[in-house]
This record gives structure tokens, C-alpha cells and sequence, in this order.
């Protein structure tokens, strides 16, 4: 793997801990939805980070039947992937509120067991980690631009 | 007889530049996988590898040449299985940076010389 394609390791992990991200805010968003399409009260989400080889340009020619030498299980190759969304499995919290118009004939509302402090932090790492990330893509930029400078 | 383009020198920064190029996709990896749950801390042994190369045991043109992967030991391992430092994968960045910027401007000087022979002693 070339330097480009070191590039596209950290792009795959910028593109994840942006869906991560989103998904985060999402929750954030929703911490207080009681109507959702499925019915019942939003649930939390969380996302599966696995390693996964980026779509970098010479694995599209591999792919396409081009003899490229590289090998799949290159352990440079290892970029990351959002594998699943997932819900919360925990139970929704029960709300006592009886002018809610979704409370049942007690007067409890269930409410999704969202704790904003905890999506904060979350929120916090991944944009940590979308940082350290670019930092990574600037490295390799120099890396590239001053390998460059031997052909002047 | 050694000749100025193709000498012990370059060959050795050649091989630094490769390996500096493999460390830096390893280190990548490591940090794209900061969070996914069981990965371990990559790395080559980077001295070893330079020597071995050096030494003629490799031959780049084989299939099964590369540098041998190792996971990092002494890290601490976090309750997801995850190992990967971010202080030092910062650190080995600017490191590896920093070296690759050394060996190419010293691979310039090389061929800097070369240079001059061809342009009667004067420099560019």
C-alpha cells in the first residue's frame, strides 16, 4: 500500500466517526420522542465500529480484474466501518405525567432512556478522534508532498 | 567500484523511506481503530527490519515481502479489548514524519551531488 492509500485508512475512519456522530445527535435530538414510525418512544442507538479494508483505488482495480500486487489481508489496510446501528435494549423510562397526551390510563409516559451527559461525551470522543484523524491525513499530505520534492 | 547514484547510501534510505512509508500505514490503522472494540496496537520492529533489509535477507520483488507485523506489548488493554494509546500513536507520528522528512532531504543531497558532476562542479 502506498501512501494514498494510507490516506483512505484514515478517510474510512473520519466517514465512521461522522456517522457515529450523527447517530449520537440523533439520540440527542430525540431524547424526549415518544412517537416514532415503529410506534412506542424513540430508542437509543449506538454504532458497531469493525476494521474493514477501504475501497481504496487499487482494490477497485483488483476487484475489476486488474493484477494489482496487494495482498487483502494487508494488516496496513486496516481501515474502520460503521457495521451496524444498533438499538438500546434498555427498557424506556416511565414518566409520570398525566396531561401528556401519550400517557397510559395511569398517567405514566415512557420516554426513551436517553442521558444527554453520556451523548455529550460520546458527541466529545468522536469528534476527538475525527481530529486526531485529520492530524493523521496532514502527516501523510507531508509525507507525500516531501517525497514529491525529489523529483525537483 | 561505487558509483554516486546507486551506492550503499541511497539503497539505505530507500529502505528507510519504504519502512517509514509501512510504519505510517500501520500507525493509520492504528488510529482509524481507536475505537473498535478488540483491536490490538500494531507496529514493526524498525531497527530489525532495516538491518534484515540491508543485509540482503529480503528480496523486494518476491511476493511475500513485507516487513513482519507485531501487536505492540505492554499496552494497557481497555474493558472492550482495545489497546490502542492515543499519546503514543501521537507521538510515533511525528516521529515517523519527522524521519521521512530527514531521509529525503538527505536523498536530495545525494542526488545533489550527482548533479554537480553533471553540470561541471556548480550547483542545481
Amino acid at each position: 500500500m502506498n501512501l494514498f492509500g494510507v490516506m483512505e485508512v484514515s478517510g474510512s475512519a473520519m466517514l465512521a466517526e461522522r456517522q457515529r456522530a450523527e447517530v449520537v445527535t440523533s439520540n440527542l435530538a430525540n431524547a424526549e420522542t415518544t412517537r416514532t414510525p415503529q410506534g412506542g418512544p424513540y430508542q437509543r442507538q449506538h454504532v458497531v465500529f469493525g476494521t474493514a479494508a477501504p475501497g481504496t483505488f487499487s482494490h477497485e482495480l483488483s476487484a475489476a480484474g486488474m493484477n494489482m500486487p496487494m495482498a487483502m489481508n494487508d494488516p496496513r489496510g486496516q481501515g474502520v466501518k460503521v457495521q451496524a446501528v444498533v438499538a438500546d435494549s434498555a427498557p424506556p423510562v416511565r414518566k409520570y405525567d398525566p396531561a401528556h397526551p401519550d400517557a397510559d390510563a395511569e398517567g405514566f409516559v415512557n420516554m426513551p432512556a436517553i442521558n444527554p451527559v453520556e451523548e455529550m461525551a460520546d458527541l466529545m470522543g468522536a469528534a476527538r478522534s475525527y481530529e486526531l484523524n485529520a492530524t493523521a491525513v496532514q502527516a501523510t499530505r507531508g509525507m507525500i508532498t516531501q517525497s514529491l520534492d525529489l523529483l525537483r | 567500484m561505487s558509483n554516486l547514484i546507486d551506492n550503499g547510501q541511497t539503497k539505505l534510505l530507500g529502505k528507510f523511506l519504504d519502512l517509514s512509508v509501512y510504519r505510517q500505514g500501520l500507525l493509520t490503522s492504528n488510529i482509524a481503530n481507536i475505537d473498535t472494540p478488540g483491536y490490538q496496537t500494531k507496529d514493526i520492529d524498525f531497527k530489525g527490519e532495516l538491518q534484515r533489509s540491508l543485509s540482503g535477507a529480503t528480496d523486494d520483488s518476491s511476493p511475500s515481502f513485507g516487513p513482519t507485523v507485531r501487536n505492540v506489548p505492554d499496552l494497557t488493554t481497555r474493558p472492550d479489548g482495545n489497546n490502542v494509546s492515543l499519546d503514543r500513536e501521537s507521538m510515533m507520528l511525528s516521529e515517523t514524519s519527522l524521519k521521512f522528512r530527514l531521509a529525503v532531504q538527505l536523498m536530495k543531497e545525494q542526488f545533489k551531488e550527482v548533479s554537480m558532476a553533471i553540470n561541471d562542479g556548480k550547483a542545481s
